[in-house]
């Protein structure tokens, strides 16, 4: 796998995985600013949810409904833990198959709905999934689920793979690591997808279904997988909020969220793997970043949403190819 | 390049911007104290009313000199945080308080914040004052969170005891939004009905926050013709409008919520048809309001243009969070003396006629002091402001 | 019965002059205009300015509603929708902006209007009430002629005029239209600020009854998708065939459901889920929108 990279690229990954793992813990301790790492944490979170929403761009599809997706994780992930008993690192995966089958079975049906009436039903589904979590026994409600606990050590063998949270001095620093290699993981399992031959086939069928479809490509099966892919990683993110905060409630993922998904993708850029990343960063962290402004916070944040958009319409990353030489 | 030149200056001018707030009020020492609350967005009226009266308070302080804690005199700060109402960002704001080496916060407005945001409070040994109800945020194992208003599982049955002696009520409907705080509430005071004796006639009929017309909402409601209706965890934005349909549809019984309105919003939205409508309020009634009270409705207006009645719960906050830490200055980095000075902790309430007292409660709800004694004043609203009903103690 | 049915047409009247507005946009421009609800509580902001502080009669406070949104939504068209349109490499980028629009209205409503909820005095007194099988206040029943009147008028502008025949072509297709002779860029500002202008108009309708606040703009935005999607994306008609359905949708899912408490809404929102997923094209749209 690694020969089809450019060395560039691999320059690239380098500075990026050093500036995350290394760069940030450092430029954090230097600063003093201890309150980024859950503002980045966040961000590595959202990121992998947002991930998803992009993949079901990818077969072009609008997808409105990653909150759906996140609260089921969140909650999968909760019970498991709580009312059962599981480590919170095994509920994790879980909460990702089962916000996997969800879409799948939803999937079956929603996904020959194109273009703003999937984008609608999907938003639907986010409606529908709180509501669900608000009459459910099972969710306990409306009064949500509270005091989950912390990740516990995790050993094969006796040999300690991960360590017990609860125990530790600083479980902000322990959160932020973990984020950041799920999102690397989801990452790089997204660009190794875009770059086989089911990635060939996604965008075949994002210029043309029918076509797609004549040549001899299982298009309902690919929407599907792809679908059930998305939603996986949208399982994961929640999970993992969910046990940040240690409470779930139906309100913790909504239709705000799921419209910000899809919004972050916009932003990072549609035709570009790592858009959603970059998306999420400017939209959450840039939300943190204006809280001096006070009462203001909200226009100046809507107003350079707005330029953003107003000049660079196909997302930050496009700026690359547009000034040509530059960087 | 050019990027990293704009981005280094865009920076530069908020940092610039930040010290230039920070110095504006630097001749005595400055206390922080955060506010972590929803600010913007369909909610904003919860947490602007919180954020008003303490920013009106603190100017008020500072313009008359500061505070005296153990000696040094203080100058107050408000440091405020919009969580728009995302658990998620409340965390992020708790964070920030922490990073500004803030103690003691108000906020989050809404159950599933105050939820989200414990852990980060706990961690870094920071005080909130949610105004939300789920007991376990208050209950030990949780030892931060100081309920900041009366809870509605302890306002209801003093109104509904009320109510049942003094007017003869036998039979109560609830109607709530489907949402976690308004449902929880529901819950709660259905029980307290139950417990009370009452016979609850109606209580799962619920409507979306975005409603816009609460007819259809309200008519098998007022099909099982109760004596009293409850709008529990009603947002002042929906009861003008629940008063008025209710009354439209021929309703003629009581209609009452554990919540604190305004009564300019009821006047404009309701009129003469939300004469009677039983609520919770503070010290707001020309009778119980001291000159402090009146003073700080009149900075608060001039402040802000106009006054909301909500206020009238939320000055309290503030309040408490310097007059413990006047009772024991140690408690300025330490939130553990803090909590122990609760348990002993009594101040004269300045904003209320007669000897009512500050101090701490909830052992008969929590089993730890960990809630505000604000005083529980049930108004009645007539033709355009709140008359006192009666008030009560929550112990 | 018959209060149901009455909610119903209630319900759906203003339902469907919401969703004509927005279908207005979609249809022309492909825009879905998350803005929409913001829109609507601006015009009622208006009309309470207008009408509830300044005493200006009614009819003329609505006026203003027209006025304001129409302006408003022109300007929004011809230097924000049209570049980034021309720009954007998938049309459907124009959602980040209409979000980020939806955003900076909130803060600006915030800012100028503030965070209480407004009503103004009533427009009329009294209630109809027909043996208790029936009640209706006469307000509700003006505000729900009144819309019905302005959806007949709308429907009159785009059958018999000038306009509305521009917009009509420009809707069907957009190259067509324009080597026909239609100005394009000229019909998509008028068709965005007639689009946003009807938001207005029932923004300062509906004050009258509901009040307003500025809570309201996000979800009276998703409510205008689903009754667009039910009835058809960019169909006149099927906006307002889904504003009458989800209206009746809620009046007799309320009165029958009622007992369920809390799982009604879900219970809409499911159905209204399969109905998508059989009928994906809602009643009248053209399929795959």
């Amino acid at each position: 796998m690694m020969l089809g990279f450019t060395s560039k690229q691999l320059v690239g990954v380098g500075i990026f995985l050093f500036m995350i793992f290394i760069g940030v813990p450092l430029i954090i301790g230097a600063t003093g600013r201890w309150d980024f790492y859950f503002t980045l944490t966040s961000v590595a979170l959202l990121a992998i949810a947002s991930a998803g929403v992009w993949l079901t761009f990818y077969i072009g599809r609008i997808n409105i409904g990653q909150g759906a997706f996140a609260l089921i994780g969140a909650y999968v992930s909760a019970i498991l833990v709580v009312k059962a008993g599981w480590s919170f690192w095994i509920s994790l995966p879980a909460a990702g198959l089962f916000a996997a089958i969800v879409a799948i079975l939803i999937g079956l049906p929603i996904l020959r709905l194109r273009g703003v009436y999937f984008a609608m039903i999907t938003l639907v589904l986010t409606q529908v999934v709180t509501l669900t979590a608000l009459a459910l026994p099972i969710t306990n409600g409306a009064k949500g689920i509270s005091n989950i606990p912390l990740p516990s050590s995790i050993s094969v063998f006796g040999i300690p793979i991960l360590p017990d949270f609860a125990a530790m001095e600083n479980t902000k620093l322990a959160f932020y690591y973990t984020a950041c290699i799920i999102m690397i993981l989801t990452y790089a399992a997204l660009y190794r997808l875009v770059n086989s031959r089911l990635g060939h086939l996604c965008r075949s069928m994002q210029q043309n279904e029918e076509l797609a479809s004549s040549i001899g490509v299982n298009i309902s099966y690919i929407r599907v997988v792809i679908f059930a892919i998305s939603s996986f990683f949208g399982g994961l993110g929640g999970a993992m909020f969910g046990s940040i905060a240690q409470s779930v409630y139906p309100s913790s993922f909504q239709v705000a969220d799921s419209v910000n998904f899809m919004l972050n993708c916009f932003l990072g850029g549609l035709g570009f793997v790592f858009g959603p990343m970059l998306g999420t960063l400017v939209l959450y962290f840039g939300w943190d970043l204006l809280f001096e402004f006070g009462k203001y916070q909200m226009l100046i944040y809507s107003t350079v949403l707005i330029i953003i958009i107003r000049f660079l319409p196909n997302g930050l990353l496009s700026i690359r190819f547009g000034k040509g030489g530059d960087k | 390049m050019q990027r990293r030149t704009l981005m280094k200056a865009t920076l530069t001018a908020v940092s610039l911007i930040a010290l230039q707030a920070t110095a504006a009020l630097a001749e005595n020492t400055v206390l922080k104290i955060g506010f972590v609350g929803v600010t913007s967005g369909p909610a904003a009226a919860w947490g602007i009313s919180n954020q008003r009266s303490m920013e009106t308070r603190a100017a008020w302080i500072n313009e008359t000199g500061g505070y005296e804690i153990g000696g040094t005199t203080y100058d107050i700060e408000i440091v405020s945080f919009d969580d728009q109402k995302d658990p998620k960002r409340a965390i992020a704001g708790m964070e920030k308080m922490a990073q500004e080496g803030i103690h003691y916060v108000v906020g989050p407005n809404v159950d599933d914040g105050a939820a989200a945001v414990r852990p980060v409070a706990e961690s870094n040994g920071i005080m909130y004052f949610p105004y939300a109800f789920p007991k376990s945020l208050y209950e030990a194992p949780a030892s931060n969170a100081v309920l900041g208003m009366v809870a509605n599982y302890q306002s209801g049955p003093a109104i509904y005891k009320y109510l049942m002696e003094d007017k003869g009520v036998k039979t109560v409907a609830f109607i709530a939004a489907n949402e976690s705080d308004p449902l929880s509430q529901r819950d709660g005071g259905v029980e307290a009905a139950k417990a009370l004796g009452l016979e609850v006639v109606s209580d799962n009929v619920t409507y979306q926050v975005d409603t816009t017309d609460f007819t259809p909402v309200l008519t098998p409601v007022m099909r099982s013709r109760p004596d009293l209706l409850v709008l529990s965890g009603v947002s002042p934005a929906n009861a003008p409008q629940l008063i008025r349909s209710a009354r439209e549809l021929g309703f003629q019984g009581l209609i009452s919520t554990e919540t604190a309105q305004d009564a300019g919003v009821l006047a404009e939205g309701a009129g003469d048809l939300a004469n009677g409508f039983i609520s919770v309020g503070g010290a707001s009634t020309p009778e119980l309001a001291s000159p402090m009270m009146n003073e700080f409705v009149e900075r608060y207006t001039t402040m802000f243009g106009e006054y909301n009645d909500e206020s009238n719960t939320k000055v309290y906050a503030l309040e408490y969070i310097l007059e413990t830490l006047k009772a024991d200055p140690s408690a300025l980095t330490d939130v553990g003396a803090f909590q122990a000075t609760m348990d002993s902790f009594e101040a004269p309430n300045p904003y209320m006629n007669g000897d009512a007292k500050l101090r701490y409660v909830g052992m008969s709800s929590f089993g730890q002091k960990r809630q505000v004694a604000v005083p529980l004043v049930v108004n009645v609203y007539q033709d355009g402001a709140f008359e006192t009903l009666f008030v009560a103690e929550v112990d | 019965m018959e209060q149901i049915l009455a909610n119903g047409v209630y319900l759906g009247s203003q339902y469907a002059m919401i969703a004509l507005g927005l279908t207005l946009i979609f249809a022309l421009m492909n825009v879905l205009n998350f803005a929409h609800g913001q829109m609507y509580v601006i015009g009622g902001f208006v009309t309470y300015t207008f009408y509830g502080q300044w005493g200006v009669p009614f009819v003329l406070a609505l006026v203003m509603s027209c006025v304001t949104l129409a302006i408003l939504g022109a300007l929004i068209e011809r230097f924000l929708f049209a570049p980034v349109i021309k720009g954007s490499a998938r049309e459907e980028s124009t959602m980040l902006l209409a979000a980020g629009i939806a955003f900076f209205l909130d803060a600006v409503i915030l800012l100028v209007f503030g965070e209480k909820q407004r009503g103004v005095p009533k427009i009329v007194d009294g209630v109809f009430n027909y043996d208790f099988r029936l009640i209706m206040p006469y307000d509700r029943i003006l505000i729900c002629v009144l819309a019905i009147l302005s959806i007949v008028a709308f429907i009159g502008l785009m059958q018999y005029t000038k306009t509305g025949r521009a917009l009509r072509a420009l809707a069907q297709d957009r190259t067509a239209a324009q080597l026909m002779g239609v100005n394009v860029d000229r019909y998509s500002m008028i068709g965005f600020a007639l689009g946003a202008m009807l938001a207005g108009l029932v923004g300062g309708l509906l004050v009258t009854i509901t009040g307003v606040n500025l809570g309201m703009g996000g979800p009276t935005s998703i409510k205008a998708f689903m009754m667009v999607m039910i009835g058809g994306a960019g169909v006149i008609s099927g906006a307002i065939w889904g504003g009458i359905i989800l209206g009746f949708m809620e009046a007799i899912g309320l009165a029958l459901l009622y007992q369920y408490g809390d799982i009604t809404y879900l219970l809409i929102f499911v159905s209204l889920m399969i109905f998508l997923a059989i009928r994906p094209q809602g009643l009248m749209g053209k399929p795959w929108g």
